[in-house]
């Protein structure tokens, strides 16, 4: 989806009314934005992204209490700041802060945010928005946005496996402890045990950044879809040294290793014969994928087991509900687990932070605002081109899934 | 016996070309039966490595158990061990040495493993990975307890559009490669640790109802977090080609595991780690019955001729890793460690080299420490060649009759050095010493004055044949003045000196390094360029000026008082011990004056009260007080020093006061030379010639069957001779001017049995090693310093200082 063209088309077009609240979440790599439109300007920025996107499903059957509206979702990515502060900009985004209780005649906004660019980018956000940032603790957001998610979002996650996805049915009341990992640039491992009851108990350095990183420099990808579009045609064999490479064919039974468990990720690479060039990009991608994905799924299952969690849910830009990197995922849990713990993920995988951030307009001054109810349903699958210029990750239009919701 | 998944890859190739059958052993159990023996058989073998700094760990075996066994290959498989033959893989990743290295060509077009290890060592990671700085603009997120520093994605910064492969330093991908493998290896060790110890506390205790099972297993893992590493395992090593040796890798691991263990956990490594597999196998041929082996009957060698300077690589760069055999080859009970790289061509050359290696090698004088040799077959071509890593892997002899010696009464806690090479200073100082002495061993001067040696003697001869007796020319460089000595001698020089260079760059390149050790690796050196007793020449000079005086001072000795007697012997002793031609100020004395004349000039000095003088004691224990006479001792052992003088007229005099109290008196000399130490092939001459002068030793060297020739002479007179209690000589198993008391021949600790009495005499005996061991029965330590270092340092003195140290039984 092309903002900028988006923006440019409708400049100034939208009562600022209808914005109410944004919040933001800055990490390593994305920025991700939750704002909320309420319903009675007709937003038309909704009609649009209605229309683009097939079908959002954002035609309402219910009632709307007090005030209806949509959460919308946007990304980008973090070097290209003056793209997102241009886009709140036009759209007058960044009106929709909060202006401070205390100080009613004061033009003091601010905006909610968290996630480490909140406090690198805060003077920017100042110099070229005028805004200030209130700053949001990164893993408390993290875990408001899943917590969130996870109990009013009707069917928000499932599992994977053997390229089957099945929602799950979760419990309210039932959801706590559960395992929270956050596949960003890096991977935060989350012990969950209430609203706002939680514990970083893990993380690692090998996420998303690792992914995108390592691949750009192996496979010259100009885009993170594109890399993993790849893997889906590669073979992780040519590069990835298996049990059944070291032992002639024959699995280690003794151990329980199966001839095709991996060994040593790239550990054929360092054949003399071939050199990077000879290698096929897809190959590397699904040797880097299953690499960072597998260890990702180990620590998760080894921590989960350290606290006795039997549900993980994974989360973050990752993932972007990549069957193959699920699959990954999913099989190294089972694997390690015997099957004993699952692995879940979440359709708002990317927008827990800014989710929480945004949630947490809750606790200050407007107090009448609450999410009671979020009856959307969104397909999954929605397939949109991804504009190259605009914004390189953009693969995916979770992105600009808004959530119907009234407050 | 083979082991890795390469044994059963290339069983076929075996057979086909060797026509032998490889007996594949299971590549954990070589890797835990590997890791076991060298854990129990060789003392320090394993190490912590932190910010560069080596230091070495004695482990009790008896304390060994439960320990986790990193292996850090191709992946990583954790293996905890729980005793011999008992062992679990509790868990692996398949990011390990091979993604390294796998990644690490792709992106660097680096050649080698060890080509790309260097490169990190000057990389900068924060150009390719995105710290938590980078995201918090430079803060810490100290909520969570991340500094600015942490790296919170490996790579991270690498998605950065404004820069390519070709834009990035190597160097600096090298180091984000280590450090997210090392890391990511750290971590994964750190919580399976946790979650084992928590499994196995729940597994020990009946579980409650459900209910309660909640908090218990908070409570439970309370505890597993606080104390797991020291409640469930004992240590953490790691082993593996990832590792080998590679200090900066070390350093990155032990951060790792300190970092996520919270300083709980420190990961320990293994000299021989690289061998761990290959040992393993070989320790499955049971009809050796290494399991059996004792730590002191193991001595490590290294081969002196051709040190590894800084870390280079010799040989043909290093291919697949992954195909690079260990063997362990066991000839003439010695253990040697060979790399060999596993290529087509290897194959064709190893079974050339397997003839060659199974050829006899010169074998050390059973019941010594061994003689260095060139026996190592690495030395023998390109295809064989010994590990190029920063640890320098010697050839491990196996010395059944070395015990250690029964007297300490810590054998455990006991460590013969009293100065630690592993401070910078103390090493730096000792080195230049080294180098300083080493144009005396090779002295041009010597070499003019003495008659040149007959070139009867080839290159080859095995190091066992002695030199005929009347030579007494082959001293220092007298063996002698011929070229081939000359070329011996510089060979010699520049071996040892390439040496110490070595052991300035990297001191634990040889284990742990305490001075003695310093010492000894000289005298191996020495011999391993077939000087077999550089001093020779010397020692039978100052042996027969020596003799000469002798009756004189006895007759002087017999006219004292038995007070004043025992005063003027130790003051023998204190004042002979200045005739050490391994301390560069007495050897500056021997340029300038006669033996005797130092000798006068050094009794005169001896003025009491000495620097540590526990005289009164020893007198007091000897003579007793108030006319009370204490019972004499049993048996004395004597260890001597030196030639000449100081055996001579320092301890045969004491020696024989003893005898005359009735005190047996065992001589505890050197087995093979060492500077001009006297060694026990040699005091059985000495004593028989002192015997002609006195009736004490002579009948005491007969009665302790020293005086073969004299057999016949007093047969008849047998009766009134037996009154006599003996004077042994027994060798002491070491050929160093210190002495390991862990590792004596077995002569001496059999000798050691009755004795109620230990004398140390000398600087190397008493000061070097030995200052701070306690024994179970008497001990006096006896010695002159001569060295100014050393007199500041171990008694606050001066050069030639004497020590005179008395020690009851403790």
């Amino acid at each position: 989806m092309d903002h900028l063209a988006h923006v440019s088309n409708q400049p100034n077009s939208q009562p600022q009314s209808q914005i109410s609240h944004l919040a933001l979440d800055i990490g390593g790599s994305l920025i991700k934005l939750v704002y909320f439109c309420r319903y009675d300007d007709n937003c038309r920025d909704d009609d649009e992204l209605r229309s683009q996107n097939e079908s959002l499903g954002s035609e309402s059957d219910n009632s709307r209490p007090v005030l209806g509206g949509k959460l919308h979702f946007a990304k980008f990515e973090t070097s290209k700041i003056n793209d997102c502060l241009e886009f709140i900009h036009s759209m007058k985004l960044h009106l929709g802060g909060f202006h401070d209780c205390t100080a009613p005649s004061s033009d003091k906004i601010f905006i909610k945010a968290t996630g480490g660019g909140a406090y690198k980018f805060a003077d920017l956000f100042k110099e070229k928005l005028g805004v200030s940032l209130d700053k949001e603790d990164e893993m408390e957001c993290l875990v408001t946005g899943a917590n969130f998610l996870l109990k009013a979002v009707h069917q928000e996650a499932f599992t994977y496996l053997d390229g089957q996805k099945e929602f799950a049915q979760i419990d309210p009341n039932d959801l706590y402890p559960y395992l929270l990992v956050n596949i960003g640039s890096g991977v935060s491992m989350i012990k969950v045990d209430g609203d706002g009851k939680f514990e970083r108990v893990s993380g690692t350095s090998l996420g998303g950044g690792t992914f995108w990183g390592l691949g750009r420099l192996l496979t010259k990808c100009k885009n993170f879809d594109e890399l993993l579009e790849l893997s889906h045609q590669g073979n992780n064999r040519v590069i990835d040294m298996l049990v059944g490479d070291i032992y002639g064919g024959t699995d280690y039974a003794k151990i329980g290793l199966s001839a095709t468990t991996i060994a040593s990720s790239f550990g054929k690479a360092i054949s003399d014969n071939k050199g990077l060039v000879d290698y096929k990009p897809e190959d590397i991608s699904r040797s880097l994928l299953r690499m960072i994905s597998n260890n990702i799924g180990q620590i998760s299952y080894l921590n989960a087991l350290r606290f006795g969690l039997k549900r993980i849910f994974f989360a973050g830009f990752f993932i972007r509900g990549h069957a193959y990197t699920m699959d990954t995922i999913s099989v190294a849990v089972n694997f390690w687990s015997k099957g004993e713990a699952e692995a879940m993920f979440l359709r708002h995988e990317g927008f827990l932070g800014a989710l929480g951030a945004f949630m947490s307009y809750e606790k200050q001054c407007l107090d009448g605002l609450t999410v009671n109810k979020i009856p959307q349903r969104f397909p999954i699958s929605v397939s949109s081109a991804g504009n190259k210029i605009y914004c390189s990750m953009n693969g995916k239009s979770n992105d600009n899934e808004s959530i119907e919701c009234t407050v | 016996m083979a082991t890795g998944g390469g044994a059963y890859k290339f069983a076929d190739l075996f057979k086909e070309r060797l026509g032998v059958s490889i007996d594949k052993e299971d590549e954990m159990d070589c890797l835990v039966a590997g890791a076991n023996f060298l854990l129990k058989a060789i003392r320090h073998e394993a190490f912590t490595h932190m910010e560069g700094h080596k230091e070495f760990v004695q482990i009790d075996h008896n304390d060994l158990f439960p320990y986790l066994l990193v292996n850090v290959g191709s992946g990583v498989s954790m293996i905890k061990v729980d005793g011999d033959g008992k062992f679990q893989r509790v868990s692996g990743t398949n990011v390990g040495g091979g993604t390294y290295w796998g990644l690490g060509r792709l992106l660097t077009k680096c050649n080698s493993f060890d080509e790309l290890l260097e490169l990190s060592q000057r990389g900068d990671n924060r150009t390719i990975d995105m710290l938590v700085g980078d995201i918090y603009g430079g803060m810490d997120y100290s909520k969570i307890g991340l500094s600015a520093s942490t790296i919170a994605s490996s790579f991270g910064k690498a998605i950065s559009d404004k820069k390519e492969l070709e834009d990035h330093r190597p160097e600096d991908i090298s180091l984000s490669l280590l450090r997210m493998i090392s890391y990511n290896i750290g971590q994964e060790l750190i919580i399976r640790i946790r979650l084992n110890v928590l499994l196995e506390l729940c597994s020990r205790i009946i579980l409650p109802k459900r209910a309660i099972l909640a908090i218990f297993f908070r409570f439970l893992r309370r505890i597993s977090y606080l104390n797991a590493l020291r409640f469930g395992l004992k240590r953490i090593f790691f082993g593996g080609f990832f590792i080998r040796g590679h200090a900066y890798t070390m350093d990155t691991i032990s951060f790792a595991v300190h970092f996520w263990s919270q300083g709980q956990a420190q990961a320990m490594f293994l000299r021989h780690e690289g061998f761990l597999g290959a040992l393993g196998a070989f320790m499955s041929y049971e009809k050796l019955g290494l399991d059996d082996l004792m730590v002191h009957q193991l001595v490590e060698r290294f081969p002196m001729g051709a040190p590894y300077t800084g870390g280079k690589i010799h040989g043909p760069p290093l291919g697949n890793l992954n195909e690079k055999a260990t063997l362990v080859l066991l000839l003439d009970l010695t253990l040697h460690f060979v790399w060999v790289q596993l290529q087509i061509s290897w194959m064709e050359k190893f079974v050339l080299k397997g003839t060659e290696i199974t050829a006899p090698v010169p074998m050390a004088p059973p019941g010594t420490t061994g003689l260095g040799g060139f026996e190592v077959p690495s030395s023998k071509g390109g295809t064989l060649r010994s590990d190029a890593s920063a640890l320098n892997v010697g050839v491990l002899h196996l010395v059944p009759t070395l015990e250690v010696f029964p007297l300490l009464a810590n054998p455990k806690m006991y460590e013969p050095n009293t100065i630690d090479l592993s401070d910078h200073c103390e090493l730096e100082y000792w080195f230049t010493v080294l180098s300083e002495h080493l144009p005396d061993l090779v002295d041009k001067d010597l070499m003019k004055e003495l008659p040149p040696f007959p070139k009867k003697r080839e290159k080859g001869n095995s190091p066992c044949v002695h030199w005929p007796y009347e030579n007494n020319h082959e001293a220092v460089a007298s063996e002698g003045g011929t070229d081939d000595a000359k070329r011996r001698g510089d060979a010699f020089a520049r071996a040892f000196s390439a040496h110490l260079a070595r052991l300035m760059e990297e001191p634990a390149a040889y284990g742990k390094l305490g001075l003695a050790n310093l010492l000894e690796l000289r005298e191996e050196c020495l011999r391993e360029f077939q000087f077999l007793d550089a001093y020779r020449s010397i020692k039978q000079r100052e042996n027969e000026v020596s003799l000469a005086v002798l009756p004189d001072l006895l007759m002087e000795l017999d006219r004292m008082d038995e007070e004043a007697r025992l005063l003027t012997l130790i003051e023998g002793v204190l004042a002979a011990n200045i005739f050490d031609w391994g301390s560069r100020a007495c050897v500056d004395l021997y340029h300038k004056g006669t033996i005797i004349d130092i000798y006068r000039m050094s009794r005169n000095k001896m003025q009491r009260p000495w620097r540590v003088d526990d005289f009164d004691l020893f007198r007091e224990r000897m003579l007793g007080s108030e006319g009370k006479k204490p019972r004499p001792h049993k048996r004395a052992l004597l260890f001597v020093d030196n030639s000449g003088a100081d055996v001579v007229l320092g301890m045969l005099p004491l020696a024989r006061e003893l005898l005359r109290r009735g005190t047996e008196v065992v001589l505890v000399a050197n087995s093979l030379p060492a500077l001009n130490d006297v060694t026990a092939m040699e005091l059985p001459d000495i004593v028989a010639e002192a015997a002609k002068h006195c009736d004490i030793l002579r009948r005491a060297a007969e009665a302790g069957g020293l005086l073969v020739d004299a057999m016949t002479n007093t047969l008849d007179g047998s009766k009134e001779n037996c009154s006599s209690v003996p004077l042994m000589v027994v060798e002491n198993g070491c050929g160093s001017p210190c002495i390991d008391l862990r590792q004596v021949s077995s002569e001496l600790a059999s000798a050691a049995k009755h004795a109620d009495l230990i004398i140390l005499e000398g600087m190397g005996r008493a000061l070097h090693t030995n200052f701070n061991a306690r024994f179970k029965c008497e001990a006096l330590k006896l010695a002159m310093v001569k060295n100014q270092r050393l007199a500041e340092k171990l008694i606050k003195g001066e050069i030639y200082d004497c020590v005179c140290r008395y020690e009851p039984a403790s």
